[in-house]
């Protein structure tokens, strides 16, 4: 595979585009986009298709995120002691410093709502409310050692997709784009699909910061044009579109031979692949046209909107070669103020929603031989407290606060090491006792899957190098994640 | 070699070559952030203390004894430096062994440099010339070996001029007025026109309200409405009113502060009040306060300074001479006021506008006694208090006068001070790139060593010098600006320009470039008859996808507007943080969280599918071609096509537009209830709606979606 040094390119064409250099085509758009010198080659095309550092293990990436956090305490990370000593206060040792975003007073101890056994040939211990994803516990590689800084939610999804807990940055999946390009360009290289509510963070969260906006994630809608303005006007059929556009094109054309500009010229290939788009898109998103069994697979239901129609649309774009497909899903939010965010009723009733498809995803892309070069990442933005939250002393329900300080994210396929456990909590499952692993450690270690150095894949902004994974506490790639 | 841009009065000096050099390669490790084996590359005096190693990396006037030079020419791999990378060239080298030779002398970065008024070139005497700016391009041009392009057509002037100044194209009578105009001072009798008109300020509101982060909502989580137009509507009176640039300033950063404060003046303060705010439960009001003040730092610097100062947040500059303490010894100017990050947004004040009663966030000094102290943040946590600073400004900058009161009003004064290196610069070279497409500054957000040297320095100076000292007068820099002969070019790319200068630094030819988002949809709308010219006041919901707002813990609906309303200026659209308008974000607006300078233009197929399909812009389509449907077909096509581009069709344009009328016109026929979809009933429903294909390829051609 040809190295590739995306700063060193992007410097010389910044240099190149303020010096006398010879620029081809289009050198004032590339100029403000700084992507690779092989795209000045006339063709404009910021996403083409471009080789990493190094040849990586993973050609996309499929990352659920759900959304509020689920609680590690039931489905990931089993805490016996929570069992015993259920019911007594928390140990002061925790509580100095301690902030929390909904809890007062003195909490105490909760035990696991939910029972656990070992699954899969390595033994995983996992929470039976996830019975489908522990049949193929041998694929996942579970972090139990995740930490963050942020402890609300906008910051927190922040952090996690953006390296920042303030708005501004580009999201993993816009770095990814800009260092990777889209094989398929038909489609957009970096689409989001939204289970539910969009997630507190909003579309910031998959947004391209500072990088130009073609690297922005496209949210697919399961709903209504899954493309936003992808349908035509009522009225406009496919024959009276192409005639339109073929119009457009040959008016630019005209414009073009009298400007010179060559802007022009990108305008007229990316009407074209707009059209493109347009048929792709929506045979893309078409559930109907896979069969009855892999549709009984994942649970899903063309028409409907849901997250295992998320998962099967997530296999099928990344087939096709979009680079980055972001899921969301909403509703594991589990503070127990009732019965809709708590772990007796709704925590089971997500995981049935979730389970399924989830096993199913890895099972299918598997069976195609998919799963090696296609990583999923799953887990919410932070975890939750091993004391419950009884929020205004309400006790009617069960719940958990938000929990910076440890929760589980589990990985598969991808080049992530199948069947295997990373970290390790304390006996309370409040801190971590082993192997801490840092947000900005995840992302150094997702980017290295995919074939680059974190260190390297920058872009100059406000005339410096900026980077996902920041440049003051230093991440790193955690080899012990690696197959 | 490094630095050598075209369009400089040749090679820069060895100095500031030096420096630049060591920035790009050397200082992300040995500079403000990190300093590898204890080597500080920043400044002769500390790149000459002794490392880590007991070695000196520069030894002044003495070459052999730099360790410096022996590192980067080293054959061993382990030893070279810089590490990464390419090594450092021979050319590169040789360079820094002069330099050292030469005693390793300091040369200030050229934007701390106060300007100065440069003599006027020779070739300002050319006939070609009409504005001061002139006769430095065509200097810079003829030193390249190029000669300007010829005046653009008039009515090319005039779309331009109009869409440059007030963000909308002519309408067909403007234009026949101007043709029909033949006295010498037509254009700038068109000039002083827009000048004049209320839509300048309009137009010149959109990048203002990028710099300032305005949004109609709070940011975070729950994003909750904020009423804070009525200081929208004051930005834009106040450039209508061309208030000097240095009372612009004054106003918005201490309008509480000043002499004669008064309503109007504290209402501008709201500027640092579009900081976000966040509400969510548990939230620590205290760590989103200093997000906020964090912001105005950041904004501010942005905005005046042209220099990133987010970075001094947590440590040293990496490459400019800002240590960590000056960013809290210049926050502890913006730490003083009132606001705490609460629900109610308070302090607010009562303020009365044309569209009736409103109350807006406002800046308010805290009383004496409860000034905060602010301290310096270890890494920038606010769990880490070091030592307490007062405010002050950073030394490597111009002096802060001690007869300004050390607040925010002083503050602003340091900001427009005539020692200001800066200022004047920044604000000159945003008005270039708004009218040329590039600054004369290319990264026209960082001036400090990491930014781009100017094209055209002596061109930058003498036009910022002339603005401090003309009274910080914007229209009339622009119209100086535009009334140049540099700006009249035609936007052709011919010529030996193409070999020599294909990215167009030397202006051999006027820039084309798409229209700025604001200026598109304003643009369908009017030429289809539909704008409202209204101005001001509550934001308006025009129509957008359903689905866009379902952000959480938040029961705000888009309510689309009704009538006239839906048809306003894009800038008096609703501007929701988390789920900005859509159309307009594909078409590169920014989502107003943080501070932006420059947007980044894009061409990507998402805007194609906007101008095709966003039912707004459909809409415009169809109002264009009901406005010519009494016509015969090619007299309507000939018409669409005037109103929108003010020119005949070419025969070979002509020729595209009568096919596709022709096609469509057989679709439809052969689809009568398509062609009522689109025209409605009656027996014109195919002849209109045919129409209506051509109107949209009309407002879909690169050049209406182009400033000519």
């Amino acid at each position: 595979m040809m190295r590739h040094d995306l700063p060193s390119l992007h410097a010389i064409t910044r240099r190149q585009f303020l010096g006398a250099g010879s620029l081809g085509l289009g050198a004032l758009a590339l100029g403000e986009l700084g992507v690779a010198a092989p795209l000045l080659d006339g063709q404009v095309d910021p996403v083409a298709a471009r080789s990493p550092h190094f040849a990586g293990r993973a050609k996309s990436v499929i990352y659920v995120h759900l959304a509020g956090s689920p609680s590690q305490l039931e489905l990931y990370d089993h805490k016996p002691d929570l069992a015993r000593l259920h019911g007594t206060p928390c140990p002061d040792e925790y509580l100095k410093g301690e902030r929390f975003a909904f809890i007062k007073g003195h909490p105490e101890l909760l035990r696991p709502l939910h029972g656990f056994g070992k699954r899969g040939q390595s033994g995983m211990e996992l929470g039976d409310l996830l019975p489908q994803l522990g049949g193929v516990a041998d694929e996942l590689c579970l972090i139990r050692s995740m930490h963050t800084s942020q402890f609300n939610h906008a910051p927190a999804q922040l952090l996690l997709h953006t390296g920042e807990p303030r708005f501004g940055s580009p999201s993993m999946g816009a770095w990814v784009t800009y260092g990777l390009g889209c094989e398929n360009r038909n489609l957009p290289s970096f689409v989001v699909l939204v289970s539910g509510q969009t997630p507190d963070a909003g579309k910031g969260i998959w947004g391209s910061g500072y990088l130009p906006g073609v690297f922005q994630g496209v949210q697919c809608r399961t709903s209504g044009d899954p493309v936003l303005f992808l349908n035509d006007p009522k009225g406009v059929d496919r024959a009276g579109r192409s005639a339109v556009i073929g119009s457009i094109n040959d008016l630019n054309r005209i414009a073009a031979d009298r400007s010179g500009d060559p802007e022009t010229a990108t305008r007229i290939a990316q009407y074209e692949l707009a059209h493109r788009m347009q048929l792709a898109a929506p045979e893309a998103m078409e559930l109907a046209r896979e069969d009855a069994a892999t549709r009984e697979l994942y649970g899903a239901e063309p028409g409907a909107s849901s997250f295992a129609n998320n998962c099967l649309l997530a296999r099928r774009l990344v087939e096709r070669g979009v680079r980055y497909v972001q899921l969301f899903d909403w509703g594991w939010d589990g503070h127990g103020t009732n019965a809709s965010d708590d772990l007796v009723h709704q925590l089971p009733a997500k995981c049935g929603q979730v389970d399924r498809p989830l096993a199913a995803l890895i099972t299918d892309l598997r069976r195609r031989g998919l799963l090696d070069q296609t990583l999923i990442v799953c887990g919410g933005e932070f975890g939750r407290t091993p004391v419950a939250e009884f929020r205004d002393g309400k006790r009617d329900f069960l719940g958990r606060d938000h929990h910076p300080h440890a929760f589980s994210i589990w990985m598969a396929g991808g080049g992530a090491r199948g069947g295997h456990v990373h970290g390790e909590t304390d006996d309370l499952g409040y801190r971590i006792a082993r192997d801490p692993v840092s947000v900005r450690d995840l992302q150094a270690t997702i980017l290295h899957l995919l074939g680059f150095d974190h260190e390297r894949l920058t872009y100059r902004h406000n005339g410096l190098d900026h980077r996902l994974t920041g440049v003051q506490e230093p991440a790193r790639v955690v080899k012990d994640l690696l197959a | 070699m490094v630095a050598c841009v075209v369009g400089t009065d040749g090679p820069l000096p060895l100095a500031e070559s030096a420096r630049r050099l060591i920035a790009e390669r050397c200082l992300k490790c040995h500079g403000g952030v990190r300093e590898r084996g204890h080597l500080n590359l920043h400044g002769t005096e500390r790149a000459s203390r002794p490392a880590a190693s007991g070695h000196r990396a520069i030894v002044p006037g003495d070459p052999a004894a730099s360790e410096l030079l022996r590192r980067i020419a080293a054959d061993d791999a382990d030893e070279r430096m810089p590490p990464e990378g390419q090594a450092l060239t021979d050319a590169e080298r040789a360079l820094l062994h002069d330099w050292i030779a030469a005693g390793a002398p300091e040369s200030p970065h050229w934007s701390f440099v106060v300007p100065v008024q440069p003599d006027r070139p020779a070739e300002a005497n050319d006939r070609w010339c009409r504005e001061p700016i002139d006769g430095f391009i065509l200097r810079s041009l003829r030193a390249a070996g190029l000669e300007p392009s010829p005046e653009a057509d008039r009515a090319t002037l005039l779309r331009r001029i109009s869409l440059d100044l007030i963000g909308l194209p002519p309408t067909e009578d403007e234009l026949a007025s101007f043709l029909a105009d033949a006295a010498p001072d037509a254009y700038e009798r068109a000039v002083d026109r827009l000048l004049a008109s209320p839509h300048y300020g309009e137009r010149w509101a959109a990048p203002w309200l990028d710099i300032a982060r305005y949004a109609d909502t709070q940011g975070y989580e729950k994003d909750g409405n904020r009423t804070i137009w009525a200081w929208r509507d004051w930005v834009i009176d106040a450039l209508n009113a061309n208030m000097p640039f240095d009372h612009f300033t004054r106003e918005q950063l201490a309008g509480d502060l000043l002499p004669g404060a008064d309503d109007r003046t504290r209402m501008a303060t709201a500027f640092h009040r579009n900081t976000l705010n966040n509400t969510e439960g548990g939230t620590d009001n205290e760590e989103f306060r200093m997000a906020a003040v964090m912001d105005r730092v950041a904004t501010t610097w942005n905005a005046w300074m042209g220099l990133s100062m987010q970075c001094v947040q947590c440590h040293a500059h990496p490459y400019d001479d800002l240590a960590h303490a000056d960013y809290y010894r210049f926050m502890d100017f913006l730490n003083q006021q009132a606001d705490a990050d609460t629900d109610d947004e308070a302090p607010t004040m009562p303020v009365t506008t044309a569209h009736g009663a409103t109350s807006i966030p406002v800046l308010q000094e805290l009383p004496q006694d409860r000034r905060r102290t602010t301290h310096r943040l270890d890494r920038g946590a606010l769990t880490s208090p070091a030592e307490a600073v007062a405010a002050g400004t950073p030394p490597a900058l111009h002096a802060f006068d001690d007869a300004w009161p050390r607040d925010r009003r002083g503050m602003a004064e340091w900001l427009v001070a005539s020692s200001n290196p800066l200022t004047a610069r920044v604000i000159v070279n945003r008005a270039w790139e708004s009218l040329f497409g590039t600054g004369l500054v290319a990264t026209s957000d960082e001036f400090g060593v990491m930014g781009e040297p100017p094209s055209h320095p002596e061109l930058l100076d003498d036009l910022a010098v002339r603005f401090r000292e003309g009274g910080w007068d914007m229209k009339a820099l622009l119209r100086e600006l535009v009334m140049s002969a540099t700006y009249r070019q035609a936007a052709v790319r011919a010529g030996p320009g193409i070999e020599r200068d294909p990215t167009n630094r030397l202006l051999w030819h006027a820039p084309r470039r798409r229209l700025d988002a604001e200026a598109i949809r304003d643009s369908a709308l009017l030429v289809s008859g539909l704008l409202s010219r209204t101005m001001g006041g509550t934001p308006v919901m025009p129509p957008q996808p359903d689905g866009i707002w379902n952000v959480v813990y938040n029961g705000s609906q888009w309510t689309t507007s009704e009538g006239a309303q839906r048809h306003r200026r894009a800038i008096y659209t609703f501007w929701r943080r988390s789920a900005p308008y859509p159309s307009l974000m594909t078409l590169d607006a920014v989502d107003r969280a943080t501070c932006t300078v420059r947007r980044v233009r894009t061409n990507t197929p998402l805007a194609a599918l906007v101008t095709l399909n966003d039912p707004a812009f459909v809409e415009c389509a169809v109002a264009l071609a009901q406005s010519v449907d009494g016509l015969q077909p090619e007299a309507a096509i000939d018409a669409m096509w005037h109103r929108a581009l003010l020119r005949a069709p070419l025969d070979a344009e002509r020729g595209v537009l009568r096919s596709l009328y022709a096609a469509e016109r057989a679709r439809y026929e052969a689809a009568p209830a398509d062609a009522a979809t689109m025209a409605g009933d009656g027996d014109q429903a195919v002849h209109r709606a045919a129409l209506t294909s051509v109107a949209s390829a009309i407002l879909n051609t690169d050049e209406f979606l182009s400033r000519p």
